[in-house]
């Protein structure tokens, strides 16, 4: 009996965490993959029924799939790599100590604790076709005779979202890039200097393959909530004009939302994991992740 | 040498105003815009400065009562999500840090791959569940919906505190006299408090900011949280975009504050627990 008591110990521990997991996020994730196959409209509850591969099929006739999918490749890769690029910039530039680091830092890395609504909302109205910043600045610079209206028109209004996306995100790599290039031993470098190795080659040699473990996991989580992000979206732009902005995950939302057609948004969402799980396997494949910690 | 490192130094300081410029713009912008009149706001000659200085859109954004009632919900939210979240990711990060048992890699494996899900897929089936225990349009639901959302994050951060700590200490513990709950209780959780803080402010932060759980779960007015309500400002015909930033800028300010705190021992938690995880 102490035995069984001992075993069950870190299971007792975890039930709260295994219940709600299984409850709300095993349990949907079944259910969704169950609802893709279904006719599901919560408008008609009375009506559902087997629908085999009619929602796929219904996916690939949507005359904006093909659009939203190539735009939030764009999105995507667009976004995290000035997210990254910035960010690192920002951490290199933070690494040794200054006066007023701490308050700087503050200041700076705060927009990660921005909602997606706030920060949507506050570019929404520096974008703004009439009375925004952006168009003000430029105009005072000579840089534009005429105002735009960035939202408004195909193509820079998914810029703008980028752009807005971009602004928050830099702070997440910021932070973590920063913690990264904290732990790097001193020694290590040291040593590479009396071996005389340049800065630049001690930064690629040195630095570099000893943070990569840190690299490789913010950027897949990255991607992942770039990939994921709705709501800046939703707020800023509702994916207009015609569409044009959406990625995947605002389309997949305004669908559930609006149409209520469940069984096409779980469809949505099951071709949408399916993208993802191969981009993981990919990515691990490419950084090596797997050996990524043997120098950590 | 000594030229070089000079123009380094002001190199970087240089990088280091562009950034500073960069991040204060938007907030700048958006506590100016709430500062002018509506007349000022929709002038096509933009000021970069108010000429009129007013806080009448704080005293409109409190006029209606409105506000006050979604600050007042997204506090309830926010802060159970936030207490619930740390009561069951400082047991589930102790079971992690340590014991060695049957299924344990399963358990972070499966952690991760929540990360993986997007989370507007998820909302759908989760408002049927809800819907079925008729939670749908309680603060309850929400709540339930924003615990279950942090806990894969936070359980594997609250891991790495507690990987941080050495065991070396509660064995002292234990040779003391005290049994496991009075080890972890007076011993370990008070070395660990600023990682629980952070893992609560974490959570809290995420239940603050949620629009779309907001937008999809609740149907009720007198339930919105702030998210929701600005995001209804927005959707309007006519935007009133002094109110709109006042509320914006007025929902900043906690998480900002609270971020500031918990911004240093987040990433501890977050690096040990990726690293030795």
């Amino acid at each position: 009996m102490q035995k069984f008591g001992k075993k069950a110990e870190p299971h007792i521990f975890m039930t709260p965490a295994y219940i709600m997991m299984l409850v709300f996020m095993g349990y949907p994730l079944v259910n969704t993959i169950r609802m893709a196959f279904l006719n599901y409209k919560v408008s008609r509850p009375d009506d559902i029924s087997f629908a085999g591969f009619g929602n796929f099929e219904k996916i690939f006739a949507d005359a904006n799939i093909g659009m939203i999918t190539k735009h939030s490749i764009i999105f995507v890769a667009v976004t995290l790599f000035f997210q990254f690029t910035l960010g690192f910039i920002l951490a290199l530039a933070l690494k040794k100590p200054f006066k007023g680091r701490g308050i700087y830092q503050a200041i700076v890395f705060c927009p990660w604790a921005f909602s997606g609504t706030v920060v949507g909302l506050v570019f929404k109205w520096m974008f703004n076709g009439e009375y925004g910043l952006l168009n003000s600045v430029l105009m005072d610079l000579g840089l534009i005779e005429r105002k735009i209206s960035f939202l408004g028109t195909p193509g820079l209004s998914l810029v703008s979202v980028i752009v807005a996306l971009v602004w928050q995100g830099i702070p997440f790599f910021g932070i973590m890039i920063l913690a990264a290039l904290q732990s790097v031993p001193e020694e290590l470098i040291e040593a590479a200097k009396i071996d005389g190795a340049g800065s630049l080659k001690r930064f690629l040699n040195v630095t570099v393959p000893y943070i990569k473990p840190t690299l490789v996991v913010t950027v897949l989580l990255r991607t992942i909530w770039i990939f994921n992000n709705a709501d800046l979206i939703y707020t800023m732009t509702a994916g207009g004009p015609a569409n044009t902005s959406h990625n995947l995950s605002s389309y997949m939302f305004t669908k559930a939302y609006a149409t209520l057609d469940y069984g096409f948004a779980s469809a949505l969402g099951v071709l949408f994991m399916l993208g993802l799980t191969i981009y993981i396997l990919w990515f691990f494949k490419i950084t090596k992740y797997n050996q990524a910690g043997d120098n950590a | 040498m000594r030229k070089k490192q000079k123009l380094l130094a002001v190199g970087r300081f240089v990088i280091l105003a562009i950034f500073l410029l960069i991040i204060v713009v938007p907030i700048y912008w958006m506590f100016v815009t709430s500062l002018k009149t509506q007349t000022e706001i929709i002038s096509l000659d933009v000021k970069y400065w108010p000429e009129h200085l007013t806080f009448g859109n704080y005293k409109a954004l409190f006029a209606g009562g409105q506000f006050m009632l979604y600050v007042k919900n997204s506090l309830i939210v926010a802060t159970s999500t936030a207490a619930i979240v740390t009561i069951i990711t400082i047991m589930g990060g102790y079971a992690l840090s340590r014991y060695q048992y049957k299924g344990k890699k399963l358990t972070i494996l499966g952690f991760l791959v929540t990360q993986m899900i997007p989370g507007t897929m998820i909302l759908i089936p989760t408002y049927i569940i809800l819907s079925s225990l008729d939670l749908t349009d309680t603060l309850l639901g929400l709540i339930i919906y924003y615990v279950a959302g942090n806990i894969p994050f936070c359980v594997i951060t609250m891991q790495g505190f507690f990987l941080n700590i050495p065991v070396v200490i509660e064995e002292a513990a234990r040779i003391d006299g005290c049994n496991r709950t009075q080890t972890l209780l007076k011993v370990v959780l008070p070395i660990m408090l600023p990682g629980i803080i952070a893992v609560f402010i974490f959570a809290f932060i995420g239940g603050w900011n949620d629009l779309l759980g907001g937008i999809m779960f609740l149907t009720s007015e007198e339930r919105r949280t702030i998210p929701v309500g600005i995001n209804l400002f927005v959707q309007k015909y006519s935007i009133q975009w002094g109110e709109m930033t006042a509320a914006a800028f007025l929902a900043l300010i906690p998480s900002c504050l609270l971020f500031a705190v918990a911004q240093k021992y987040l990433v501890d938690g977050m690096t040990s627990g990726a690293v030795k995880g």
